[in-house]
């Protein structure tokens, strides 16, 4: 695979309706890596996203990205499979749009989606809608890839899943990945960075060992865990 | 399914047999108040003059329904293309919306030489409101965060109308035009009215109006029976259309099947 590049912020200030979410604010997101940034709610994580992909006014993207958003963002009237490959009919060509679907059945199958392929949304679990979400994120194919809590309202163990799911899809590239969820972080960061205070400043590089997804039961990472639990509660 | 069907009909039924004993019992007259089962037998016995006269006005509400689609979608997708657009004309809009037509209706009758052109008109300016502001809030009400995701995968301003704008605001459209519908055929009864006044129509307000000059109250019954169940079929074709348009992935259809 091509290595994918890395994701910085220079001297970025962010607004948010007048509201200065960062200031000033450096940030190195390494490639081919992936970056889980925690904070909590309404410190700012969605709009530094949000920056990063170019959508807030006045900012470009830093190159092609997928984003994932925190809800499913399918359409109801497409099917999974159309969904999946919406990009591509965006984009208005056809050739496209027809090389794009065996890669969008392939990821499918890979997130268990395969005998969904013409089922509407509204007939998916909210599980399998974030798959699908997944899916379409990666069909994508960008070396960027941005992820605003794409597992937050998820129960547990399908969380669980999702989390194995993604760190095995997303190998290569450069992820950041939004999360208030320390154990979230914790299994799919390669770094972990904690934001805090108003405007919000990123606290130091938090790097845990080994590959992920990493088994939540490790006694370090629960100790790393109780520190981040710590840190949160007295940055907020 | 039983309950709710057999409820209203058995009402219905207590109210008709209701009238229809309060009338004899009280040995009401037909020209104050005929019984149904005399507006029956009228409906039966003046089917041909009734039943061209329905067709008539059915005509005008219809033709006035198509124009108010046709206007009322084309001016909301010009509002959602431009801002200054919609802020120099919507006031307009509602300006036509609040003029009550029975107040207007005889300059448009006057202005207007042919008969039939001027009642399409005033049905068409009752009609037509309900779809644009509809439409308008529905094109307008699309999810910010499908709009950015839209963004990002490069969609074109034409695509983005086409494959989100416009599916999102369908249910809002249908919805409209539910509306629209009862009120074109209201607006088109009403103009026949201020221009029957005038010895100048033919439809089924202007049947009405003649029986009550020549006291043909059974007659009278018989056609506003016949404007309900107009109404009633048009409310009824309406949601069939759009129940079978949004079946398959709006809440408002999939409501009753969990």
């Amino acid at each position: 695979m091509v290595s994918s590049p890395a994701l910085s912020v220079r001297s970025a200030h962010i607004v948010l309706d007048g509201h200065v979410v960062a200031e000033n604010l450096s940030l190195e997101f390494p490639g081919g890596r992936t970056t889980c940034l925690l904070g909590r709610s309404g410190v700012g994580k969605t709009s530094l996203l949000r920056h990063l992909a170019g959508l807030l006014p006045g900012t470009a993207p830093a190159g092609p990205v997928a984003y994932m958003a925190q809800r499913d963002l399918l359409l109801p009237w497409l099917s999974v499979l159309d969904n999946v490959r919406l990009g591509h009919r965006l984009r208005g060509d056809a050739a496209a749009r027809h090389a794009a679907g065996p890669r969008a059945r392939a990821l499918l199958a890979e997130v268990g989606l395969g005998h969904h392929l013409d089922a509407l949304p509204q007939t998916l679990s909210g599980g399998m809608r974030q798959r699908a979400a997944l899916a379409r994120t990666l069909c994508e194919d960008r070396q960027i890839v941005l992820m605003d809590e794409p597992f937050g309202h998820l129960d547990a163990v399908t969380r669980f899943d999702l989390q194995d799911l993604a760190a095995r899809l997303l190998r290569g590239r450069t992820v950041v990945m939004v999360t208030h969820d320390p154990l979230e972080a914790l299994r799919l960061g390669h770094e972990i960075r904690i934001l805090s205070g108003t405007p919000f400043v990123p606290g130091p590089v938090i790097a845990p060992s080994g590959a992920v997804p990493r088994d939540p039961a490790d006694p370090e990472l629960l100790a790393l865990q109780a520190r981040l639990i710590g840190e949160l509660r007295t940055g907020g | 399914m039983s309950a709710r069907f057999i409820a209203p009909v058995l009402m219905g039924i207590f109210m008709l047999v209701l009238w229809e004993g309060l009338v004899r019992a009280m040995a009401i007259p037909p020209y104050i108040l005929p019984g149904p089962i005399l507006v029956a037998k009228t409906l039966v016995s003046d089917w041909g003059t009734l039943w061209p006269a329905l067709v008539v006005t059915l005509t005008i509400t219809l033709q006035a329904l198509l124009a108010a689609v046709l206007v009322g979608g084309a001016l909301a997708l010009l509002f959602s293309l431009s801002r200054w657009i919609e802020l120099s004309l919507f006031p307009y809009a509602i300006i036509l919306q609040v003029t009550p037509i029975v107040a207007i209706a005889p300059l448009i009758i006057a202005w207007v030489d042919d008969v039939d052109v001027s009642l399409l008109i005033c049905a068409w300016l009752v009609a037509f409101f309900p779809i644009l502001s509809n439409t308008v809030l529905g094109l307008r009400s699309v999810d910010r965060n499908l709009l950015d995701l839209f963004e990002l995968y490069g969609a074109s301003r034409w695509r983005t109308l086409l494959e989100l704008r416009l599916p999102a605001a369908l249910p809002y459209f249908l919805g409209g035009l539910r509306i629209s519908g009862g009120l074109a055929l209201i607006g088109a009864v009403v103009a026949e009215f201020v221009a029957g006044s005038g010895g100048r129509a033919s439809g089924l307000a202007y049947r009405i109006l003649e029986s009550g000059y020549q006291l043909k109250i059974p007659r009278m019954f018989a056609a506003l029976v016949l404007i309900s169940a107009a109404g009633i079929a048009i409310y009824l074709l309406l949601s069939l259309i759009s129940h079978l348009l949004l079946r398959r992935w709006h809440e408002s259809a999939l409501g009753e099947e969990r």
